[in-house]
């Protein structure tokens, strides 16, 4: 069985999201023979639809004259169910981003497709296809059938493997855009203001997120955690205590009230791991904890722990990690 | 202004999860269904623009079945909102976009200026209803939206919107959906004597409408995790020690080092 595919890419400083090449297996294994075609909008859009080229999409699409500085997916959404259409596409999937997530929701209507968001498999049988997706913060999962003749998908960040380089690229091709509704005309974003992440990549788009909390004790401690995090290339996240204190910005915040992230790997110093901050982190792949209280609930959700003071133990890990990595 | 704010009833935080004997959903025996969290904020925000606003209304919408969502309705009013409408939901009703299409046409069928729902619900966690609901109703929406003000003067709604490269800031005429992430350290509680006023209020009943040939969701499983085990605990006699061990299990066992 087989179906044409639609990648939707997304630009990141530059160059294509992470999220956006995670797709490509799951794009690849559903098309079969079908067939898998990428779509990039943006004036500087050109890179990200070269990187998706180059990683394995024998046809990109790119709507150059569609303004996409901002995130908006509203703006694309009509855009992308015309190539869709035009290409005769049955599955559209885009990383599980707020862009991605938002884009989804546009095609259910406009694209009339059966939707689903932060998925973690795709699997297809006799009966169609079947979407695994984490709810309830993690606690549980559910399986949905995706019934009707359209599919959209929103794939969880970092639940799928970035695909090696292809041995032949594929080509690009601009796409002609689809005017918006009457409503986007007007409404303008005026500029997006970088998060501070530091030299590091952003809380959402990271593969490891290294948090710290209370465990801290004060703000000019937290420069521990945040060099452990560049020894390993990782994002910076905290606890709800460490922003409320003003520690650092409420960007940082991972839990129910801020981030939700699931990297491959995700170290938690320093906190103790109340429900509010583990739904915004318990579906990550590995997590390890570091804490002086060995009853802390973190370690119920940690698959490695250490009992101990957060002031020797992290410096000593950072020097270790930069003594393995030789960096 | 006319504000409308959309609510979902959701199994409150501390439910234990059960699998349904079907196997498909959630088992809702014992289950107590609260306001999601987002929608509070939706609501907070919904009464933080209309005080703000000369001669603005919030009337709250609800989807779904009987009674947790007219009990969310009533908690709504008890908040200060000043109508509420409850679309009843048919079978499908844990479809999230079956909600954003019986949502829409009820609200289209009356004014709107402003739609505020929550970025998702904590159940679901679909965070579909605000984009959908947007293209519906053919207006613009702001998903992850913190910070939104109303600029009477300039007819203009200001936001910032959460996004994985930063926060970016709009502004836009309206009619538009707003989908909302700002989080309120206390938001507002009913007073005992609104509580009791809010059980006497009329609260609008409309049908979901009828969807036609759609791409719709079914559930067919639900699962709980396998119980994680616990830590397992590095022992150690120097923090070097411990350091090394971690580094050690994180490459080979793990597989997760960089
Ligand atoms: C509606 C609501 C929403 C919320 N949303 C969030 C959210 O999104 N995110 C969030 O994080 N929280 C959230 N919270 C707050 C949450 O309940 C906790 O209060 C918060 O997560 C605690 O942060 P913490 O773990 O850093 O601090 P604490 O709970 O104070 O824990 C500090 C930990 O550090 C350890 N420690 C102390 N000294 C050392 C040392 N020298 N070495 C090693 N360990 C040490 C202690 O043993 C302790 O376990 C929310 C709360 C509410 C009510």
């Amino acid at each position: 069985m087989s179906s044409r595919v639609l990648v939707v890419g997304e630009r990141r400083a530059g160059a294509i999201a992470d999220t956006s090449l995670e797709v490509l297996d799951t794009a690849h294994r559903l098309a079969g023979d079908g067939g898998v075609a990428g779509f990039v909008a943006g004036a500087d859009g050109e890179p990200a639809a070269a990187s998706f080229a180059r990683f394995g999409v024998p046809l990109v699409y790119w709507a150059r004259e569609l303004s996409a500085e901002d995130s908006a997916a509203g703006r694309i959404a009509p855009t992308v169910a015309a190539v869709a259409d035009s290409i005769g596409a049955e599955v559209v999937l885009a990383g599980g981003t707020t862009f991605g997530r938002d884009l989804v929701g546009y095609l259910a209507i406009r694209w009339n497709a059966a939707v689903a968001t932060g998925v973690t498999d795709v699997q297809r049988d006799a009966n169609g296809l079947h979407a695994r997706r984490p709810i309830f913060g993690g606690r549980a999962t559910e399986t949905r059938r995706l019934e009707g003749w359209h599919v959209a998908l929103a794939l969880r960040p970092h639940a799928f493997p970035r695909p090696p380089e292809a041995p032949v690229p594929g080509r690009v091709e601009t796409v002609a855009p689809v005017e918006p509704s009457a409503g986007w005309r007007e409404a303008k974003c005026l500029g997006v203001e970088a998060t501070p992440t530091g030299s590091g990549p952003s809380l959402g788009d990271a593969t490891i997120v290294v948090s710290g909390g209370r465990g801290l004790q004060a703000p000019e401690n937290f420069h521990l955690v945040e060099e452990l995090a560049a020894s390993l290339g990782a994002a910076v996240g905290a606890s709800r205590a460490v922003t409320d204190a003003g520690w650092r910005p409420g960007s940082f915040q991972v839990g129910q009230t801020g981030k939700a992230v699931s990297p491959q790997l995700y170290i938690a110093v320093g906190i103790s791991g109340a429900i509010q901050h583990i739904v915004g982190m318990v579906s990550s792949r590995v997590i390890v904890a570091i804490n002086s209280d060995a009853s802390a609930p973190i370690f119920k959700v940690a698959d490695y722990g250490i009992v101990g003071d957060l002031f020797q133990i992290v410096p000593a890990l950072t020097a270790e990690i930069r003594k393995v990595r030789g960096t | 202004m006319e504000i409308v704010v959309c609510l979902k009833p959701v199994p409150e935080a501390e439910t234990r999860l059960r699998v349904a004997p079907d196997g498909t959903r959630l088992d809702p025996e014992g289950v107590k269904y609260v306001l999601a969290g987002y929608d509070e904020s939706a609501v907070e925000q919904a009464l933080l623009l209309k005080e703000a606003t000369a001669g603005a209304r919030v009337h709250a919408y609800s989807y779904g079945p009987a009674p947790r969502t007219e009990e969310v309705l009533r908690a709504a009013i008890a908040l200060g909102c000043d109508a509420a409408t409850w679309v009843e939901a048919g079978a499908a009703s844990d479809d999230p976009i079956a909600a954003a299409r019986a949502l829409g046409s009820a609200i289209g069928a009356g004014p709107y200026d402003l739609v505020l729902c929550g970025k998702q619900a904590g159940d679901d966690e679909a965070g579909l209803v605000a984009a959908a609901l947007a293209d519906v109703l053919g207006v613009p929406e702001f998903g992850y939206a913190v910070n939104v003000r109303w600029d009477a003067g300039r007819a203009r709604l200001t936001l910032g919107r959460v996004t994985e490269s930063g926060l970016e800031s709009w502004e836009t005429p309206l009619p538009c959906v707003v989908g909302l992430q700002q989080a309120w350290n206390d938001p507002r509680t009913a007073k005992l004597p609104a509580i009791l006023k809010s059980r006497k209020a009329t609260i609008g009943r409309v049908a979901a409408a009828e969807a036609a040939e759609t791409g719709r969701t079914t559930p067919e499983g639900f699962a709980l995790p396998p119980p994680r085990i616990g830590a397992r605990m590095i022992e150690y006699k120097t923090p070097q020690e411990a350091a090394e061990k971690l580094v050690r299990l994180l490459r080979e066992e793990a597989k997760v080092f960089p």
